[in-house]
């Protein structure tokens, strides 16, 4: 083992379903290269407590290139670890010490329960997605390219907001474990676009309603999720989110 | 999309009203709308009280003519009483829900960039509501706090007044109230210092260009209101105005 490695005290959230109660676990993790990631760290101590023939640590990933939303984890009190606009797959261990202690905990909202150690059900996103979240067009051939003229700037606010990867960091950071980062983002990006116009208020409308029946709080605006967002989303898709909603439901509009 | 969520044409008020408080940016928007109008009622108030220091007839005859006003006065006391109402009981419905949200706290938990009036919205803004009512009892009412008040009217060109300037004079000599009169006031600027800009990001009312700029001109509001607020008792207590 070369000198460079660390030995770290990890503290991890440990549940056996959803049902059962969860508590935090003391597990040494010796000779962690700083050249791991953070994920890879923790498949190091998975493969360590299997050949002890203990439970490994479920947790959530997938393409571990920082693009599909599927890792999670709070980890010293913030989603996603200490690195900004960093997603856990893409944080690496060089940005730790030699005998640090890393809290480990999965996303805390009632809307994402716990299935099992730090894996949590985001499925409640995926309801609000099949609520409003797409637009409706007929099918058939292709349309031209540029038919449909669009400013340079409305497409960069679309593009911006459309960044959002779905992992729910931003309701991890939300005192209130609020969706409100998501859902804007989600609104917003159909409606800087034309093919988003027809469907934008009863968009606006049932996507917030069924933010609402999943169980998410409310937004008091502080701001924290937009600087633990991963991918920097911004809060103005919030105030262009309760713009669409306030003038869809004033206006007594579909 | 579901057909319970969305109803096409006319909605009609009550399907309106209905969507409005019965969804979480609706009751925002109550409270941002309420909160807004409190604040430009906070800045007249501030306004009308820093008359104190142009003397007993000025203020006295101020206060007169805001209670001569009968049916418009009632007005608006009816009306601040409804925001006043609305903004709490929304802020308690919201709370209730939010302390649903998250049931299972963090063992740690950072933050990022939530700023001290953000982070103390709740205890400031029960604070302030249990000092608007002792306010209220002490200087309408007169029921708390009225010690050394005088009962002789303030006469001036026949026309006789309640004496209001002493009542302000004397109560702010007592170093207590003044205290505590500063304290509330300041904790109502802290509540401000993000409310302001909150409640104009519920409304969908800033975006990238403006967000950046309201940021600061709340705090800068909230000040500039705690300093004209503060400003007659420290003179009254430094014997300034007497």
């Amino acid at each position: 083992m070369s000198s460079n490695h660390m030995n770290l005290k990890l503290k991890i959230w440990r549940q056996k379903n959803i049902a059962a109660p969860g508590g935090l676990v003391d597990i040494d993790a010796p000779g962690i290269s700083p050249d791991m990631s953070f994920l890879e760290m923790l498949d190091t101590v998975n493969e360590r407590l299997q050949e002890k023939g203990e439970e490994p640590i479920a947790f959530d990933h997938d393409c571990r290139e920082g693009i599909c939303g599927m890792c999670s984890l709070v980890i010293d009190g913030r989603p996603h670890g200490k690195e900004d606009r960093t997603t856990t797959c893409q944080l690496h261990m060089r940005k730790y010490a030699d005998g640090d202690t890393i809290t480990i905990e999965p996303w805390r909202a009632s809307a994402f329960p716990v299935i099992r150690d730090l894996v949590v059900d985001r499925g409640a996103f995926d309801r609000i997605m099949a609520s409003g979240g797409f637009v409706s067009v007929r099918t058939g051939g292709a349309p031209d390219a540029n038919a449909v003229p669009i400013s340079k700037h409305e497409a960069d606010a679309s593009m911006d907001a459309a960044q959002c990867i779905g992992c729910g960091a931003c309701v991890a950071a939300c005192k209130n474990a609020s969706a409100m980062l998501f859902v804007g983002a989600k609104v917003s990006q159909y409606a800087h676009l034309p093919q988003g116009q027809p469907e934008r208020n009863k968009r606006a409308l049932a996507m917030v309603a069924q933010m609402d029946k999943e169980g998410f709080g409310a937004c008091t605006n502080l701001q924290e999720c937009e600087a633990a967002c991963p991918k920097g989303i911004s809060v103005r898709v919030i105030a262009e989110m309760n713009r669409d909603f306030l003038r869809a439901s004033l206006l007594g509009a579909e | 999309m579901e057909e319970d969520v969305v109803v096409g044409g006319n909605a009609g008020l009550s399907r309106v009203l209905e969507r409005i408080l019965h969804s979480t940016i609706g009751l925002k928007a109550v409270m941002a709308l309420t909160g807004l109008a409190l604040v430009g009622f906070a800045f007249v108030h501030m306004a009308g009280h820093l008359q104190m220091f142009q003397g007993p007839a000025a203020y006295n005859h101020y206060a007169h003519m805001l209670q001569s006003l009968g049916g418009i006065k009632w007005a608006i006391r009816l009306g601040l009483l409804a925001a006043c109402v609305l903004h709490a009981v929304a802020a308690f419905k919201l709370s209730m829900r939010n302390a649903k949200a998250r049931p299972v706290a963090y063992a740690k938990q950072k933050w990022l960039v939530a700023s001290i009036g953000a982070r103390l919205m709740r205890p400031s803004g029960a604070i302030i509501l249990f000092f608007i009512l002792y306010h209220l009892l002490h200087f309408t009412a007169l029921l708390v706090g009225t010690a050394g008040f005088v009962d002789v009217p303030f006469e001036q060109d026949g026309v006789a007044m309640v004496n209001v300037y002493q009542h302000m004079i004397v109560s702010f000599q007592n170093p207590l109230i003044t205290v505590g009169y500063a304290v509330s006031v300041a904790l109502l600027g802290v509540h401000l210092s993000h409310g302001i800009q909150s409640s104009l990001q519920t409304l969908g009312a800033l975006n990238s260009t403006y967000r950046p700029f309201v940021k600061q001109l709340g705090p800068l509001l909230s000040g500039l209101l705690v300093a004209g607020f503060v400003a007659v008792p420290v003179a009254i207590l430094a014997r300034v105005i007497h």
